[in-house]
């Protein structure tokens, strides 16, 4: 075998696209939950934006609940659909497990970044938020993107080997997710009102780095016998 | 012609309460065929994916050389070539893109696996959805055969084929037995398995 | 730990500020929190060792003693939650608060009671132990992050740690003697119910060997 590792991960990436843009599943179930929920809340909430401390209350907590359930709605196919329509086996014989691993983060990664792009110009709209440190604000939705996208494409891997795996999946991701999405709130809504969220974001992108690490540490264990 | 060699002693594989595996063992050389027997549910299939490193055993030694140099765990599992029933491909892909994608992955031009898909009589533009069960089993073989690999494993190779599909994926077994490559098949009884080296009766 | 438990309530002093005889709760809480989290590192350590270590027959073991740690963490953690939430009730006037702290415990306790449903949805032993020993390790990324981390973010109605900011002992020596006697105590007992448990989990896989 005479591939290079990041061959590998690009083929493994460009597969998942291939299949994604023929059958638009994930995008659809992500973009459709998000869009929907986001024109629901505001249509209850209204130019929250006006009341800028009301704002940082609510909208950070929401954005993020919504991406959360999005995430977790649309994207554990990464792993889950290989297994059951058993086209891992195949991959397994095929690939390095580290570079399947780093092929499929990154379609995740941009996946949700995909889905951020279209939540967070639509809630400032929607909402008609003011948002104090933009620059802020876009590390807070990328660090915070970032723990989703390592979630989501880790642990669905350990649970796709189980039965039940969607509900298993939902179990072992909240705990995993929490810490990460609480400072994700935190550094938002800072950016939002203009105050130093430097420690959440610095903490959160600590939290990410590390169970990136611990990502590919664990993938080639949890993918092989 | 680089020897290929592969062997195994006293593989036990439980599932729960259920002993598929009971000190299985057998050995194979270059050019040779060990044939599996055995009624179903007797653990072919369990035995094949534990060689190929699909599986864990329990128990039990499997050793794989190429050359004289031993493979390990990893390294056996990304150089045999592998069939079985349950082996499927992406959906929305074509045969050729399916198996341009293998290729990617281990290093090879996607020009083997449009010669190969000839050869099988397989339509390379259908996707696998779209695809009768013969046809992909000939992508099954495709697969099988895409790195030109020295260890051959085929769980029932020769299921859902038509006459002529048979005859191809028959040349091009001989093919690689001529060229220095062994094959473990397991197949039942009334299948005929050319260069046949040694047989193993699994079950009771 | 009989010594400890007559010393708690008996023989050190009560805490300053603190409502009645309340912090006697302390001597068993801290502790109790304490080695839950030594029982989750534990088992995050004994994943590592079944996951990359070189496989050899000790494995089964090193995959029940990380089981058995984590069901054991397990039930430290909840009487160190449920004994945090009385002394709220007692001090603060509700049993919950989301004081950060309080949060992370739970935290941890949704992310163990996932380590065992992972365990319960994998019928084979083989990759059950593969995959629950990954969570497991994962486990120590994630839980020193919410025993410790998480706490200190935000406002906390949690009194200050023992060892404050300048180092100094903030603590009478005589509650500082039985807190640390009773840790001690307490992990002892933790690694005494471990092995105990590890020794039944041996016995009832020897057990179930020599059925088949």
């Amino acid at each position: 075998m005479s591939s290079n590792w990041a061959a590998e991960a690009a083929a493994v990436f460009a597969k998942d696209w291939r299949c994604e843009l023929r059958t638009r599943h994930a995008v659809a179930t992500l973009a459709l939950f998000a869009v929907t929920t986001l024109v629901v809340a505001s249509l209850v909430l209204g130019p929250v934006g006006n009341e800028p401390a009301r704002a940082a209350q609510i909208v950070p907590v929401l954005v993020w609940l919504i991406l959360l359930f999005a995430a977790a709605s649309g994207l554990p196919r990464a792993f889950v659909h290989e297994e059951e329509s058993r086209t891992a086996i195949a991959l397994r014989l095929a690939g390095r497990p580290s570079a399947v691993f780093a092929g499929k983060l990154a379609h995740v990664v941009t996946l949700v970044a995909a889905l951020e792009a279209i939540v967070a110009p639509l809630a400032v709209v929607l909402f008609d938020l003011r948002v104090a440190d933009g620059f802020a604000f876009a590390a807070a939705l990328g660090a915070g993107g970032l723990a989703i996208a390592a979630a989501t494409t880790l642990l669905p891997a350990i649970v796709a080997q189980g039965r039940g795996a969607s509900t298993l999946f939902a179990v072992i991701a909240l705990p995993v997710l929490l810490p990460a999405l609480a400072l994700a709130v935190a550094a938002s809504r800072a950016a939002l009102v203009g105050i130093a969220g430097g420690d959440e974001l610095t903490l959160l992108l600590l939290y990410d780095g590390a169970v990136v690490v611990a990502g590919f540490l664990l993938f080639p264990a949890i993918w092989n016998p | 012609m680089t020897p290929a060699e592969l062997e195994f002693a006293g593989l036990c594989r439980r599932f729960g309460r259920l002993r598929v595996l009971v000190d299985a063992g057998g050995a194979v050389a270059s050019g040779g065929v060990l044939s599996v027997r055995g009624p179903n549910g007797c653990g072919k299939s369990t035995l094949l994916r534990c060689l190929a490193g699909l599986l864990s055993a329990d128990k039990g030694t499997i050793r794989a050389r190429i050359d004289g140099r031993e493979l390990d765990g990893d390294e056996r599992r990304a150089r045999v070539g592998y069939l079985a029933p349950d082996v499927a491909f992406y959906d929305e892909l074509s045969g050729h893109e399916n198996l341009a994608f293998v290729a990617r992955l281990r290093g090879i031009a996607p020009e083997r696996g449009e010669l190969l898909a000839e050869r099988l009589g397989l339509p390379g533009e259908r996707a696998w959805h779209a695809m009768s069960s013969g046809m992909r089993q000939r992508l099954r073989w495709a697969f099988a055969l895409l790195d030109e690999p020295k260890l051959l494993l085929l769980d029932e190779p020769f299921q859902n084929l038509d006459a002529a599909g048979e005859a191809a994926s028959r040349a091009l077994l001989e093919e690689r037995l001529a060229a220095g490559a062994l094959a473990v098949v397991a197949s039942p009884s009334h299948v005929d398995l050319p260069r046949v080296t040694g047989e193993l009766q699994l079950g009771g | 730990m009989a010594a400890v438990i007559w010393a708690a309530f008996h023989w050190a002093p009560l805490a300053a500020g603190f409502k009645g005889e309340s912090s006697r709760i302390l001597f068993f809480h801290v502790p109790m929190a304490w080695v839950s989290f030594v029982a989750f590192m534990t088992a995050g350590v004994q994943s590592a060792r079944y996951l990359f270590g070189s496989r050899t027959p000790q494995d089964a073991q090193l995959d029940r003693s990380a089981a058995a740690a984590v069901e054991i963490g397990l039930v430290f953690a909840t009487l160190a939650t449920v004994t945090g939430a009385i002394w709220a009730r007692i001090m603060w006037g509700s049993y919950w608060n989301w004081d950060p702290r309080q949060s992370g415990i739970v935290v941890v306790l949704l992310y163990y009671a996932a380590y065992e449903a992972l365990r319960q949805a994998i019928a084979d032993e083989e990759v059950r132990a593969r995959l629950s020993a990954a969570y497991g390790v994962l486990g120590l990324v994630v839980s020193p992050f919410l025993y410790f981390v998480l706490p200190r973010l935000g406002f906390s109605l949690h009194p200050e740690p023992v060892i404050n900011a300048q180092g100094k002992m903030e603590v009478e020596a005589r509650m500082l003697t039985v807190l640390l006697a009773s840790s001690s105590g307490f992990t002892v007992l933790f690694y005494w119910m471990h092995s105990l448990r590890c020794r039944l989990g041996a016995i009832a896989a020897r057990r179930l060997e020599e059925e088949n």
